[in-house]
């Protein structure tokens, strides 16, 4: 059908009918619908007035649908708005919305046409686009700052108690949201920045009045509840990007402003907390910091500090007992024995929070090395910690100590110390006196139990390296292999009953290397032990080739019968001690001359010996004159009139040398062998390196068996530049070059 | 037989003389038979003061030669002498140190030996050549088969040495005594070296004295000593 050229103004004003049906439909009037009549009335004058070559009316309807919209904002919509206040205002607001979103969707049916052709060839924006925009910048950016200040006035109104319509401040913020079209940014400026910052005052003020008057239990519950609404709110009504910056400032005012006062609140404190073990309020504490970025740090270095302190005083502690025990023998050890204890139970106190209150946070378990590396490697009454700890594992695993501990016991204590050992600095120290004692209690059959040997070991190796423990695994091996030895050589003697030295013996026969150095004087053996010599040596040749036997008489022990006329008594001496006493199997009495020259021991030996067997407890021998100590002109005479109660008594000898020095002698000895091995490996590696980097790379090569002394690392240095194994740049002197 | 006589004088004659000159030094003539040959200055100069039983100049030369001189044998001139020398141990020349010497040096004659004396002195005053006899003495003075000086010696030449050296190094006096005092060991190679670095570079009131540096550690031990004493000079 030939289309009729519609006028502007004719057109127009059917449209206009529309319109203001459309308007009426709005506010709410009855009657209100378009039928598909009507509908398709406007929108066909609409298409036609736009298709019609000429004139065409496209732009000005266009432009007219925007006036439509401007026109009902400006007479009917915002008055609306500002006329209220409050709760009204809000609704209105809300209303408004909604209605100028069903008047766009309407006016952009009837106008289609227009988004079709007209406005992609102008490239302008859509008519749905475009009707939005008019509201916010009509509507919007006019009302938004009370729209603001109201909603946040109610959000503050429900923070003290108050009840508010939760929907209606959901609608607004989804309000904000919308006219942002797809963009956060109005929303973000407009609304979210305001109610942050409003947030955060609130929260200041009160974390101000309640850190001052709250115990720091309470305070952490307010923080803890104030999170928790905070958070329900922002699922509420807001928009859901805003709750994790709305909880971030909450926390900063109630936790991060505040956290040393909180933490070190005088008496209800991190530290009074621990005290009074408050789990669940330590639990609570962990949680709370736990979700601020570094907000751990101040907890953890009061706990660091807490058990720094305990540590620090138990060592005290200790450190005092032994002085006042002083000149009472081996008060240190004895100390030493039950501060280990005290430290392993510390230990085990304080894991138990980390693991637990502080769901074993890497945070708190550094505090906690931290801590313990400060304080365990304290010495006590001039013994080393090393060697305190070694005395705390002979005593748990050698015989006849007074507490009879379960086996496991004693394997739970052992995996506690060797998970302490991590924090001792001195570690090979430790191995060395472990070792030490290790060879004692073997040799003199003092252990308790060979499994629970074996298995110390074996978690020393799984905790420090293969290398650690290897000497010490050697020598639990060599006892089994000398056992079987032994069984030969009574095998040998039973099938060669000639060759019997008339004396029960047995042999224990060590590998070298493994074990440590032993010295052996040239005793002069009384006739008897040397027949047991020379037949066990016959039968050892019999059994191997080309080996040779290094007889070790100090570490001996010999059974003797005393014949004392009240009765006979066994006595467990050591093989010196035997030695010793058998002289007086052919004289009566004996000068101290005369006894040097007959055992060719030195003055120092045999001084030890007569003092063990005249002036200490059982006084097998007479010493002529009485007095307390051994001179060089005394006389001693067998003691016929001894007796004791028991009918076997052992006789102990004190050791010899300061095993202390030694010890520390031989470790530091490895350790100049270990730093000039590292030092050597780095720079042959490197070829060139400075100073500092190599003293640094040295250090953290050995670190993990011994801390080095700085100075010591210079002068190995210097020992490897004369050993022209190093030497220094011409140019600077600062770097080393490896010597090929 | 004849042909063995024959031999026999053709084997005695010229290459016997030949191998007889060979054995002279630096003759001019190797076939001169003067017998014995005549001998360079410098040849005369060394049998003056040469050890009768050795090939070397010993003690005994060395003193004779200070006084020929008219040198005290302990001044710092002699020292110097023996690093152009090369020598390699003092208070000896060997026969080839010797020749060497007074050939680098162009001495012929002890009145040339004489005059040559106060410009080697003066050599000391040159900053390398100074360090060059600096470090040139650890090696001659300490003894054959050691690889470190004695103390007493190395603190007998540190006085020598720096009294000679300018700008004067405030310590030296609490350095051999410190020495004395607290280490008592002999002196390694690479110590001495580094101690002329220490004296040129570290100011007297220590203020950029750097403990993180690759100092020996009897440096370090001597700043720690200073500082303990209260010995450090305020500039």
């Amino acid at each position: 059908m030939g289309a009729k050229i519609i006028q502007f103004d004719q057109g127009w004003s059917c449209l206009q009918k529309g319109i203001t049906k459309l308007k009426k439909i709005l506010e709410g009037a009855p009657g209100g619908h378009f039928s598909s009549e009507e509908y398709m009335a406007l929108y066909s004058t609409i298409y036609n007035m736009c298709s019609q070559n000429s004139p065409n009316y496209s732009q000005q309807l266009y432009e007219k649908y925007g006036e439509s919209l401007t026109e009902y904002i400006r007479a009917t919509v915002l008055p609306s708005i500002a006329e209220n206040h409050g709760e009204f205002m809000l609704r209105e607001f809300v209303n408004r919305w909604a209605n100028h979103k069903v008047m766009v969707r309407w006016l952009s049916h009837f106008f289609s046409y227009l988004d079709r052709w007209f406005v992609s060839q102008k490239s302008l924006p859509r008519l749905k686009e475009a009707g939005l925009v008019v509201f916010r910048e009509c509507v919007y950016e006019k009302v938004k700052s009370n729209v603001v200040a109201c909603v946040i006035g109610f959000i503050d109104k429900e923070r003290e108690g108050g009840r508010i319509d939760r929907g209606l401040l959901k609608n607004v913020v989804d309000v904000f949201v919308e006219v942002g079209m797809g963009q956060m940014g109005g929303y973000e400026v407009d609304f979210e920045a305001e109610m942050l910052a409003d947030s955060g005052e609130h929260y200041s003020r009160k974390a101000v009045s309640w850190i001052l008057e709250d115990s720091c239990p309470d305070y952490m519950v307010k923080a803890e509840e104030c999170l928790r609404r905070e958070k329900e709110r922002a699922s509420h009504y807001l928009h859901s990007s805003s709750e994790q910056k709305l909880v971030e400032k909450v926390q900063h005012e109630l936790l991060v402003v505040h956290a040393h006062q909180l933490i070190d609140k005088e008496h209800s404190g991190f530290r009074a907390l621990i005290r009074g073990d408050k789990v669940e309020d330590l639990s609570r504490m962990f949680r709370l910091y736990h979700k601020i970025p570094k907000g751990l740090e101040p907890v953890a270095n009061v706990f660091k500090q807490q058990v720094t302190d305990e540590g620090k005083a138990l060592v005290q502690q200790a450190e005092d007992a032994a002085s006042s025990q002083q000149g009472s023998n081996g008060a240190g050890a004895e100390v030493g024995l039950v501060l280990i204890r005290e430290i392993l139970e510390l230990h085990d106190k304080y894991m138990a929070y980390v693991t637990g209150c502080f769901m074993n946070h890497s945070v708190f378990h550094k505090a906690l090395k931290e801590a313990f590396e400060v304080f365990c490697n304290k010495s006590v009454a001039g013994i080393s910690s090393a060697e305190l700890l070694a005395g705390f594992c002979d005593n748990l695993l050698k015989k006849g100590t007074s507490e009879k501990l379960s086996d496991e016991i004693i394997e739970e204590t052992l995996e506690k110390v060797v998970v302490l050992l991590a924090y001792y600095s001195d570690k090979d120290l430790y191995a060395e006196f472990c070792r030490k004692k290790l060879a004692r209690r073997l040799l003199f059959d003092r252990s308790c139990n060979e499994d629970h040997e074996k298995s110390f070991l074996t978690k020393l190796k799984q905790q420090c390296g293969g290398q650690f423990a290897s000497k010490m695994q050697g020598m639990v091996t060599d006892m089994t292999l000398a056992k079987d030895i032994q069984t030969n050589f009574e095998q040998y003697l039973g099938t060669n009953p000639n060759v019997k030295p008339g004396i029960d013996l047995s042999v224990t026969v060590l590998k070298t290397g493994c074990w440590p150095n032993y010295k052996s004087s040239d005793l002069n053996l009384p006739q008897e032990m040397v027949k047991c010599v020379e037949v066990f040596k016959g039968f050892y040749d019999s059994q191997t080739k080309r080996r040779k036997l290094a007889w070790i008489y100090s570490l001996g022990t010999c059974n003797i019968v005393g014949k004392f006329e009240p009765k006979p008594i066994e006595l467990v001496v050591s093989t010196y001690q035997a030695a010793l006493l058998l002289l007086f199997n052919d004289s009566d009495r004996l000068s101290f001359s005369e006894i040097l020259t007959q055992l060719k021991l030195t003055n120092e030996d045999l001084v030890r010996l007569l003092s063990s067997l005249s002036c200490a407890k059982y006084k097998i021998l007479i010493k002529e004159p009485n007095t307390k100590t051994v001179k060089p002109d005394d006389n001693f005479v067998f003691n016929s009139m001894f007796t004791d109660k028991m009918r076997k008594i052992r006789i102990p000898l004190p050791p010899m040398v300061d095993e202390k020095k030694k010890v520390t002698e031989d470790v530091d000895k490895e350790r100049k062998y270990a730093i000039d091995a590292a030092l050597v490996r780095i720079m042959k590696s490197r070829k060139v390196l400075g100073h500092q980097k190599l003293v640094m790379e040295c250090v953290e090569m050995v670190q993990s068996i011994f801390k080095p002394d700085i100075k010591t690392i210079k002068k190995r240095i210097e020992d490897l530049i004369t050993r022209d194994y190093l030497e220094r740049d011409h140019e600077d002197s600062n770097m080393f070059k490896y010597v090929a | 037989m004849p042909k063995l006589s024959q031999k026999k004088c053709q084997w005695n004659v010229q290459p016997a003389t030949k191998e007889y000159s060979a054995q002279l030094p630096s003759h001019p003539n190797p076939r001169n038979l003067q017998y014995p040959p005549k001998q360079t200055p410098v040849e005369e100069l060394y049998r003056r003061y040469k050890d009768p039983h050795e090939e070397m100049i010993m003690a005994e030369g060395m003193s004779r030669l200070c006084t020929d001189l008219d040198v005290d044998p302990q001044d710092i001139v002699m020292l110097v002498m023996s690093w152009h020398m090369k020598a390699a141990t003092m208070c000896e020349f060997s026969k080839q140190e010797f020749f060497n010497g007074l050939k680098a040096l162009k001495i012929d004659s002890i009145e040339k030996f004489r005059s040559a004396l106060p410009s080697m002195r003066s050599e000391l005053k040159d900053k390398d050549k100074f360090k060059e006899v600096y470090n040139f003495t650890f090696d001659w003075a300490k003894e054959k088969g050691q690889k470190s000086l004695q103390l007493d010696t190395a603190i007998g030449m540190w006085q020598l040495l720096f009294a000679e050296m300018t700008p004067k190094w405030p310590y030296v006096d609490q350095w051999c005594e410190f020495l004395e005092e607290r280490h008592k060991l002999a002196i390694p190679k690479d110590t001495w070296n580094q101690l002329l670095d220490f004296v040129r570079n570290v100011d007297p009131s220590l203020s950029n004295f750097d403990e993180e540096r690759a100092w020996p550690c009897l440096v370090d031990d001597f700043v720690d000593y200073l500082k303990e004493k209260g010995l450090v000079q305020t500039t």
